[in-house]
């Protein structure tokens, strides 16, 4: 096993753990904090596939500015274990019965795709995850994508004004 | 792309400056549907503009600009924002525009996200009302989690393809994957989602109980009859590599939906929480075009999209201005409004599908197109059936304006108001006695 497949499966096992533990760790700020390790270990995927760019960002934006804006959000709420509400036996039993199918139906279909093996991400090559040449592509092939998301942001910081703007003082 | 030019306006507010917009959209479009650009963008494969989805665009522009003409006034009454709110539906207008012609499934991610973002603010306008916040909320958990889901399943189409484009992924695999099945299902889960279909519709009535009145009528027809356009596309050029499975699987949501949304329907005692019902089984009708997909389906989908649209926002625009939004409220309607009430009966009958509307044959497309595919006749009893079913609560509205008493406390309206109902009601039966003046706008 060379270095870069010991590190690939090691930032899985992280990125799973780290996954599992946000969901199964009571205190909501402890959640959090595992979610952080999960944008690391992805941060790692990222540079393993040569994409430095998109690591950094990556850190950057999840794990920096939107993990504080989570951590804030939720101390400010200051939420506990106790006053969670406490859920239904049957939806928990539902609920289970749906997801566990629904990992059934994806197991199955991860271990049907064999055909994926051979297409599998080139790890250490392929430089497409570079600043450079993500640039030219995004100027290039996505520029629509990249220009229509403008609207998107638009819209989305329109409804932030108006749901949040303060007061129903008269217009103008 | 001659969309974004309309989103400048949002400074300049207001009604007429909305309608004047909306009129050089329309204007535009149905001049590019002729052969007339105004301009020529190369979209390097994303998106495809071609008739049907030009024809699709026009419908919608021209029911936002019906919904501006008759609810513009009960927009500005909403709340302090009314620039805003104007400005939200035409970026909704936007994402139609790329949903209904998108050959990338990127495209199509931002334009159901451009669509769905301003849906969630516009239903919690109404900031002081609890239940608006409410709606909105839940709207908004529910959408969000939907889009993670149609992400997973655009990235499992591209992962067994390695591209986004969805004519190209459907030629380059014969005989379909289960990688691409499940991808293909999680999208279908998650539009179906966006427009309410059977076991993903629990959100629907409260959102559109919640939202403003006017909103939830802007929301219950483009918004939803943009999500089939959407639908029809991206099924269109996978339909060669899908097979029985998934025809069984769409029978399977028509059924439960046009179940569901009938019969919740009829114990409505609210007209607007009917209408949020009925919308459910509409769409379970819309859905036939998907389960057929074949030139009668598309046909059928854009005279269903035009019917619905005028039909519900007609209904809609009266029921903003009442007082009472159950069946009691609109007892002795018919005495005191004669002609509103009039016309709309001719709403009513139009969305229970009556011959002489544009909702007949709208129907009679739809199911036209699966007696084409043969041998799927149980389907089109039962789609009968609950069409019968729609009629019961279509027609206690209509019995409640006209054979019972009571006084309604209804405003004033302006006289321009009536003639845009009336002339809304012409367009539809004149739609319902010759459908092909809207169909000929495909093929010319």
């Amino acid at each position: 096993m060379s270095t870069t497949v010991i590190l690939f499966w090691f930032l899985s096992a992280l990125a799973l753990l780290g996954a599992m533990m946000v969901l199964i760790s009571k205190n909501p700020v402890f959640s959090v904090l595992w979610l952080i390790v999960v944008f690391f270990a992805i941060s790692g995927h990222y540079l393993l596939l040569n994409a430095q760019f998109l690591a950094i960002v990556n850190l950057i934006v999840y794990a920096g500015a939107i993990m504080v804006l989570f951590l804030f959000v939720i101390m400010l709420m200051n939420l506990n274990s106790n006053t969670e509400p406490q859920k239904n036996t049957w939806l928990k039993v539902a609920g289970a019965i749906a997801g566990g199918s629904f990992m059934l139906i994806m197991i199955d279909v991860l271990i049907d795709a064999k055909d994926m093996q051979t297409k599998t991400a080139l790890i250490k090559e392929g430089n497409i995850g570079l600043i450079k040449n993500l640039g030219r592509v995004l100027y290039n092939d996505y520029l629509i994508p990249f220009e229509i998301t403008s609207v998107l942001f638009l819209s989305a910081m329109v409804g932030a004004v108006v749901i949040g703007k303060k007061g129903e003082a008269p217009n103008q | 792309m001659m969309f974004s030019g309309i989103l400048v306006k949002h400074h300049a507010a207001l009604k007429n400056i909305a309608i004047a917009g909306l009129l050089v959209l329309l204007g535009l479009n149905v001049g590019e549907n002729y052969g007339f650009a105004l301009f020529d963008i190369n979209t390097t494969n994303m998106l495809h503009f071609e008739r049907f989805g030009l024809l699709f665009n026009s419908i919608c522009i021209f029911s936002t600009l019906l919904f501006v003409m008759l609810s513009g006034k009960d927009v500005e009454k909403v709340g302090n924002y009314t620039a805003e709110y104007f400005a939200l539906i035409f970026f909704i207008l936007c994402g139609i525009g790329i949903v209904t012609s998108y050959v990338n499934l990127m495209m199509l991610f931002i334009g159901i996200e451009i669509i769905s973002i301003p849906s969630y603010i516009l239903t919690g306008s109404d900031k002081k009302n609890l239940k608006s916040n409410e709606a909105s909320l839940k709207y908004f958990l529910m959408g969000a989690f939907s889009t993670g889901i149609m992400l997973m399943g655009i990235a499992l189409l591209y992962g067994t393809s390695g591209t986004f484009l969805v004519e190209r992924a459907a030629a380059q695999t014969p005989s379909i994957s289960y990688l691409e099945a499940m991808g293909l299902l999680l999208l279908f889960i998650s539009l179906s989602f966006k427009v309410s279909l059977a076991p993903f519709h629990f959100w629907t009535p409260d959102v559109y109980d919640g939202a403003p009145t006017v909103f939830t009528s802007f929301m219950a027809t483009i918004v939803k009859v943009a999500g089939f356009a959407a639908f029809i596309r991206l099924f269109e050029s996978r339909y060669g590599s899908m097979g029985s499975q998934t025809e069984r699987l769409i029978a399977i949501v028509i059924v439960l939906t046009l179940a569901f949304g009938n019969l919740t329907a009829v114990f409505q005692q609210s007209v607007k929480r009917m209408l949020a019902y009925s919308s459910i089984a509409q769409a379970g009708f819309m859905l036939f075009a998907l389960f057929s997909l074949n030139d009668a389906a598309k046909e059928g989908l854009i005279l269903y999209a035009a019917a619905y649209c005028l039909a519900t926002i007609g209904i809609f625009a009266v029921l903003v201005k009442m007082e009472d939004g159950t069946f009691e409220g609109f007892n002795g309607f018919g005495k005191s409004q004669p002609l509103l009430a009039g016309v709309l009966t001719i709403f009513l009958l139009s969305l229970a599908g009556i011959p002489l509307t544009a909702g007949f044959f709208a129907k009679y497309y739809m199911l036209a197109s699966v007696v084409k595919t043969g041998n799927n006749l149980g389907l089109v009893i039962i789609a009968v059936l609950f069409a019968a079913v729609s009629a019961y609560y279509y027609f206690k509205v209509i019995q409640a304006m006209f054979f019972k008493d009571g006084d309604v406390s209804f405003p004033a309206v302006t006289s321009r108001f009536k003639y845009l109902m009336v002339a809304v009601a012409a367009v539809i039966v004149i739609l319902g006695i010759f459908p092909n003046l809207l169909l000929q706008f495909m093929y010319f």
